[in-house]
């Protein structure tokens, strides 16, 4: 047993996410938005841009995400500054535009510039892995913490803050 | 709240897998990541050379361009004679630029520009178009190796889990102990493999009822995705009947409440239900306009009571009997968004091998369920019926049913939760006489999960539990539990 504890272990270190500054012209392009129109992220380029990831069904980490991306939103409005809400499906299979496009409704989020985009589960997974996203998916629970990523007007990071904290 | 800026490359946790890997001289994949780090470093001083050397040498040129205008202006040569020699200086810098740096040819420190008495001053002028071209090229190059998607042989197997701890006037799971307790340490493993291939393993080091730590496996399944509605696994998973079984599993972390009910414990754990089953499952979800269909559908081996407590058949079983099921529900939207309701069904023989000659019963079960889950409420109810027929003693058929209800209030760090569950299993029912924890029971509990962090939560419950057929005896419990997932 010990021998399995020891391979077990072994096995166990998380595999490393990508910390390394990306562009926002880095992250795969193609997506559909909650109201099922293409999406493409290169559009984005010349906006200051907040991106974070969530999924639909989530009670525990999500929602605080999306109270923050609130209060973040707020500000920028008492400052006058303009920005584009990026939120970025994890779960594909069950996130799909009819999902967020639920979720948007029941939660009063009816701003023009937030955009809940669906991917391919490669593209998801691409994103996450570039933006230090770390997320597992256990049956139809999504395990992951909160984060949200700023770019500026030349698509470059400029922050990643770790949110949902408790 | 924590906030990331940006710096560069190191990354801790890529040098503790390197250093894992390294020690245990394995895992080519990191060695891979590292190589790839290298050839980027290495690409991006050679960039920075290559830049620093086309400045001198634009330097020079626009110096030797600068003297010979002087030159030929002065002797009032003719315009022919500035280009050949304009020519010859773009070649010298060709030429140059082909013989990289070193003792033999020296790099030049400072500008030949001001480095020459009289000529104008210099300031960085514009590369020629085939090298601006060269340039950018090589930095795409750079930037598309440092944000190329990983293979997934590079990315090594990702692996994640639960543990939990705790203390109490008396286990949470196996009552006759009391004091502190280890629970499990629960590895979930899903490997990534094709973009439809799914695997999924579960691997748990738990205390069982004798008091001592196992291994277990509790889920090996493989699975094929032929679309979004619908996948289909082989192997050993939790039976899906009803809700609970299949939306929270043995990392307790995941769950409001510090345990499972009773009578939907795991096997080995005191449950009556059999939780796993090995075999065929298919599952999956359709839209039905903003409403989600979701189903479930197995096929596996039949179980046997074995030592008082039930046994899914890891190997297969011998006398050729099989367990089947389904499960429908209904996810709404709009106004009931949140709200779940299904309904389930099983049947299977279940052989009794405490007895010799074996018993054999057969089980029939049909389940409900509701459930109200949004960002303040976990609510669920689920009752489950039998009608499970002696197949040996011909006793005829015994009716038994269980169930429990359960609010829970998310607010912010504190979700208080209530519950109450019920097993009223008929004694002259075979299958449930035979197990050793098919008596009846109510019990009522209350608690509270804090979330001391997004990873750890701390659970305490008072509970108060009756049984109320094969033994007649009532205890409270107050339960503590630390609870973290990885």
């Amino acid at each position: 047993m010990l021998a399995v504890l020891v391979v077990t272990l072994w096995a166990a270190v998380p595999t490393p996410v990508s910390a390394s500054a990306t562009r926002l012209t880095d992250l795969p392009s193609t997506w559909v938005d909650d109201r099922g129109q293409p999406f493409d992220l290169r559009s984005m380029y010349g906006r200051t841009v907040v991106l974070s990831m969530a999924y639909a069904t989530c009670h525990r980490v999500c929602p605080r995400t999306v109270d923050y991306l609130r209060r973040l939103q707020n500000e920028f409005d008492s400052r006058g500054v303009s920005a584009e809400f990026l939120v970025i499906g994890y779960d594909p299979d069950s996130d799909d535009v009819a999902a967020w496009r639920q979720y948007r409704r029941t939660r009063h989020l009816t701003r023009t510039n937030w955009h809940f985009l669906v991917g391919a589960r490669a593209d998801v997974e691409q994103v996450a892995r570039q933006l230090g996203f770390e997320f597992w998916k256990m049956d139809q629970h999504v395990i992951h913490d909160g984060r949200v990523v700023r770019f500026d007007q030349r698509g470059v990071v400029v922050s990643s803050d770790t949110v949902g904290g408790l | 709240m924590r906030t990331t800026r940006y710096a560069p490359t190191t990354c801790a946790r890529a040098w503790l897998s390197l250093a894992l890997a390294t020690s245990l001289g394995l895992t080519p994949t990191a060695h891979a990541a590292e190589d790839d780090k290298a050839r980027i470093t290495e690409l991006e001083q050679k960039l920075d050379e290559s830049l620093k050397m086309i400045r001198e040498l634009s330097n020079k040129v626009e110096a030797l361009e600068a003297r010979e205008a002087q030159r030929t202006s002065a002797a009032g040569a003719a315009a022919a004679g500035t280009a050949a020699a304009a020519g010859t200086a773009a070649a010298a810098a060709t030429a140059s630029a082909a013989v990289p740096p070193g003792p033999a040819n020296p790099t030049p420190t400072a500008p030949v520009g001001a480095a020459t008495p009289g000529a104008p001053p210099v300031v960085g002028p514009p590369a020629p178009a085939d090298t601006g071209a060269r340039l950018t090229h090589l930095e795409e190059t750079v930037s598309q190796m440092a944000n190329a998607p990983q293979r997934a042989e590079d990315r090594g197997m990702a692996m994640h889990g639960f543990a939990d701890v705790g203390a109490g006037t008396h286990n949470a799971q196996f009552p006759k102990y009391q004091g502190a307790d280890i629970a499990e340490l629960d590895f979930f493993l899903t490997p990534q493999l094709g973009a439809r291939t799914r695997a999924l393993f579960e691997l748990n080091f738990e205390v069982g009822a004798d008091g001592e730590v196992g291994v277990d496996l509790e889920r090996a399944q493989i699975g094929y995705q032929f679309s979004d509605s619908a996948t289909i696994w082989l192997g050993r998973f939790h039976t899906p009947y009803g809700y609970y079984n299949t939306a929270f599993h043995h990392g307790q972390w995941i769950a409001i409440s510090l345990r499972r009910t009773r009578f939907l414990e795991f096997e080995d754990h005191g449950g009556t239900m059999p939780a796993h089953t090995v075999g065929l499952w298919l599952t999956g979800s359709q839209r039905l306009g903003e409403q989600r269909l979701t189903y479930d559908a197995w096929i596996g081996n039949s179980q046997r009571i074995t030592g008082g407590t039930i046994d899914m058949n890891n190997a297969g079983v011998t006398a050729g009997s099989t367990m089947f099921g389904g499960n429908i529900g209904l996810l709404m939207s709009g106004v009931l968004d949140g709200l779940k309701v299904g309904l389930d069904a099983f049947q299977t023989r279940i052989e009794n091998q405490d007895v010799a000659p074996s018993q054999f019963t057969q089980v029939q079960s049909y389940g409900a369920y509701v459930v109200y889950d949004t960002d303040r409420w976990e609510d669920i109810a689920e009752w489950h019926f039998f009608d499970n027929t002696d197949l040996t003693g011909h006793t005829g058929t015994h009716h038994s049913d269980a169930g429990f209800v359960q609010i829970g209030y998310r607010g912010g760090r504190f979700t208080p939760y209530g519950r109450y569950e019920r097993g009223s299993f008929n004694q002259s029912d075979p299958y449930f006489a035979a197990q050793t924890s098919g008596n009846s029971y109510d019990r009522e509990a209350l608690g509270v999960r804090f979330d001391i962090d997004l990873s750890s939560a701390l659970k305490m419950e008072f509970a108060e539990t009756r049984y109320t057929d094969r033994y007649l005896t009532r205890y409270g419990e107050a339960l503590l539990q630390y609870a973290i997932r990885f």
